[in-house]
């Protein structure tokens, strides 16, 4: 029992590990550079969410659309304004742009908002569904639905419409996709923005069972990477399923470790991955 | 036409001759400035500093200047070796002088195990899984209390001030140890980048797959600096945690705090130049100083956030660091 409650509550909150990982490996698989800065953009995801339900009273759930929207616009600039100029130098300037993309997001967000914890007061935060002997806090279900709904659209999107299938294009073959025409800055900067919002977006719905602070986005820039690394850098799909993977080894792992060992376990796992499939666990050739 | 190689090599002469008068000038400046300043001031520490971190730079200089390992890890190194020989001086009361020796060793074993996984992977990936590495670490430290204490950190026991237990009264003696082991680094560097080695390395990072097939063994090359490169940033551990006294695994361990910070001062200087890191460290630590002082009670993090701003700006409009500007300045004469 103990253990399949565990696999529940890893599956649920793997279901917003998910979607935070999918904006990494979208950016990565558009722009073949890593975003370093990945997890800062949640902590924006975060704040915004917070002060929205502080100041508008909106609950999370809402405020994670807000949190997409605003994080989406900002992408946008940053990559039109910093990342776009490093897409053709050598791997140091690009890694060390979003290195100090991390640095610069962090200390901003320490100035302007202090070092202090901020959480949420919702209605429902200490409910819970029981199933039988199992217990599902209703944060996490809802983080894990809004998580669902938003990458079965992002799905959607890059399956149907035709900007998302000109960025699966630019993703598979850069050039061949300048050459047919398509305006790859444009896809480029749009991924980019979709990318970070969807990580704003997984940011904001954990914040009824997570404190929000400027400093937040350490604890997640492991766990993001090992979810993408595990399905394959720039595989979407892969990403659904590492991010679930990773929720669940980590509530796995709490079960036998003392819980300060449980990123431990995580960070084995990523470099194992690493050195043994770089390609990802599902390579699709 | 004749004339012409002649002409080159006297004016390399000359250029070579001007360089070695540069650095010697640049030595006899750093020996004479400690007597300078007060020997318990706050400018010599910062003096101090520079010198800790410039070493740092170097040495991460080693493996990513030469063979285009970025790596993101390097504070796994460095903590390692300020908690060994910590650890060796207050469990069993060993002088720091052999907890370097064991801390270079130490440092090897740590490197050589990372290479095992990480070394042929490239770019973003090697950096990706130093990132993992360094927290490792950082977590290992926190979390195996009986050893490293934990999240509380160790202090350095105080003793009577000398030589032997590498402790002293006034900043000079800790000046001039650092002055040296950044001296050391930078030869060890110059040496590796004029033999045969840097050459191989220089034809890796060029064109791997051109290297490889002309029967260079990139992967020992690789393999060699990276455990040279990892063994002396654990001794610079060892004089950090000698100079500061006090330390715990955030701040040993810490991704932005060491690791970045030692690519970021190479980077800013010019990566791949011996020069580079001494020019970073001379510009990036008094920065941060400054705008520690200044602020650090109104505005905690903006020392930080001008670091991250520094290190977009550089790698944006002279991705080839400083170095690159002054030669180019220089050349137009």
């Amino acid at each position: 029992m103990e253990i399949l409650q565990a696999l529940v509550n890893g599956l649920l909150i793997g279901g917003v590990y998910a979607v935070i990982s999918i904006g990494l490996t979208l950016v990565f698989g558009v722009m073949s550079i890593i975003n370093f800065a990945q997890a800062e953009f949640l902590m924006l995801g975060m704040f915004i969410a917070f002060f929205c339900w502080q100041y508008l009273g909106l609950d999370p759930m809402f405020g994670a659309l807000v949190a997409f929207a605003v994080v989406f616009a900002f992408g946008m600039l940053v990559q039109r304004g910093l990342i776009e100029r490093v897409m053709k130098a050598p791997d140091v300037a690009q890694i060390f742009l979003t290195v100090g993309l991390l640095i610069v997001l962090e200390n901003a967000a320490l100035l302007a908002f202090g070092s202090d914890f901020r959480s949420v007061q919702v209605p429902y935060q200490t409910s819970a569904i029981r199933l039988g002997e199992l217990i599902i806090g209703v944060p996490y279900l809802l983080a894990f639905a809004v998580s669902l709904v938003a990458g079965i659209l992002l799905w959607a999107f890059l399956r149907f419409t035709w900007l998302g299938q000109a960025m699966r294009a630019t993703s598979q073959d850069a050039n061949a996709a300048l050459s047919l025409g398509m305006d790859v800055r444009r896809i480029r900067q749009i991924a980019f923005g979709l990318g970070v919002g969807m990580t704003a977006l997984g940011g904001a719905v954990i914040l009824p069972y997570f404190t929000a602070s400027p400093t937040i986005g350490g604890q997640f820039v492991v766990l993001m990477f090992t979810a993408v690394v595990l399905g394959g850098l720039g595989n979407v799909l892969g990403a659904v399923i590492g991010g679930l993977a990773v929720g669940v080894i980590q509530t796995m792992s709490t079960l036998v470790l003392p819980i300060q060992l449980q990123n431990l376990v995580l960070f084995i796992v990523f470099i194992l991955v690493l050195a043994l499939r770089p390609e990802g666990l599902l390579r699709q050739k | 036409m004749s004339q012409a190689p002649v002409d080159r090599s006297a004016s390399d002469a000359v250029a070579a001759r001007r360089r070695r008068i540069g650095w010697g000038v640049l030595l006899v400046a750093a020996v004479i400035l400690p007597w300078l300043l007060p020997e318990q001031g706050y400018t010599l520490r910062v003096a101090c500093l520079i010198l800790l971190f410039a070493a740092l730079a170097q040495a991460w200089n080693i493996a990513a200047g030469l063979s285009g390992l970025i790596s993101l890890g390097h504070a796994g190194f460095f903590g390692a070796g300020a908690y060994v020989s910590t650890l060796l001086l207050i469990n069993f009361g060993i002088s720091p002088w052999f907890g370097m020796v064991a801390a270079l060793l130490f440092g090897a074993l740590l490197a050589a195990l990372l290479s095992l996984p990480t070394l042929r992977l490239r770019g973003h990936y090697f950096a990706l899984a130093t990132i993992a590495f360094g927290e490792v670490m950082r977590v290992i430290g926190n979390s195996w209390s009986d050893v490293t204490g934990g999240p509380v950190g160790l202090s350095v026991p105080f003793s009577q001030p000398s030589f032997a237990v590498m402790q002293f009264q006034s900043l000079r003696p800790y000046y001039f140890l650092l002055l040296v082991a950044l001296i050391i680094t930078c030869l060890v560097f110059e040496r590796i980048r004029r033999g045969a080695l840097g050459l191989r390395l220089r034809a890796l990072k060029n064109h791997p797959d051109a290297a490889a097939s002309l029967g260079v063994d990139t992967t020992r090359a690789k393999f060699t600096v990276a455990v040279i490169s990892g063994a002396i940033t654990a001794v610079i551990g060892v004089l950090y945690a000698q100079f500061m006294f006090f330390f715990d695994p955030d701040t040993v361990f810490s991704l932005a705090g060491i690791s970045v910070r030692a690519a970021l001062i190479t980077i800013i200087g010019g990566m791949g130049a011996v020069a580079g890191p001494l020019i970073g460290a001379v510009l990036i630590i008094p920065i941060e100083e400054l705008t520690n002082m200044l602020f650090s009670s109104t505005a905690a993090g903006l020392s930080q956030l001008v670091f991250g701003a520094v290190l977009i700006a550089v790698v944006i409009w002279q991705p080839r660091g400083l170095l690159s500007l002054l030669t180019r300045l220089g050349g137009k004469r």
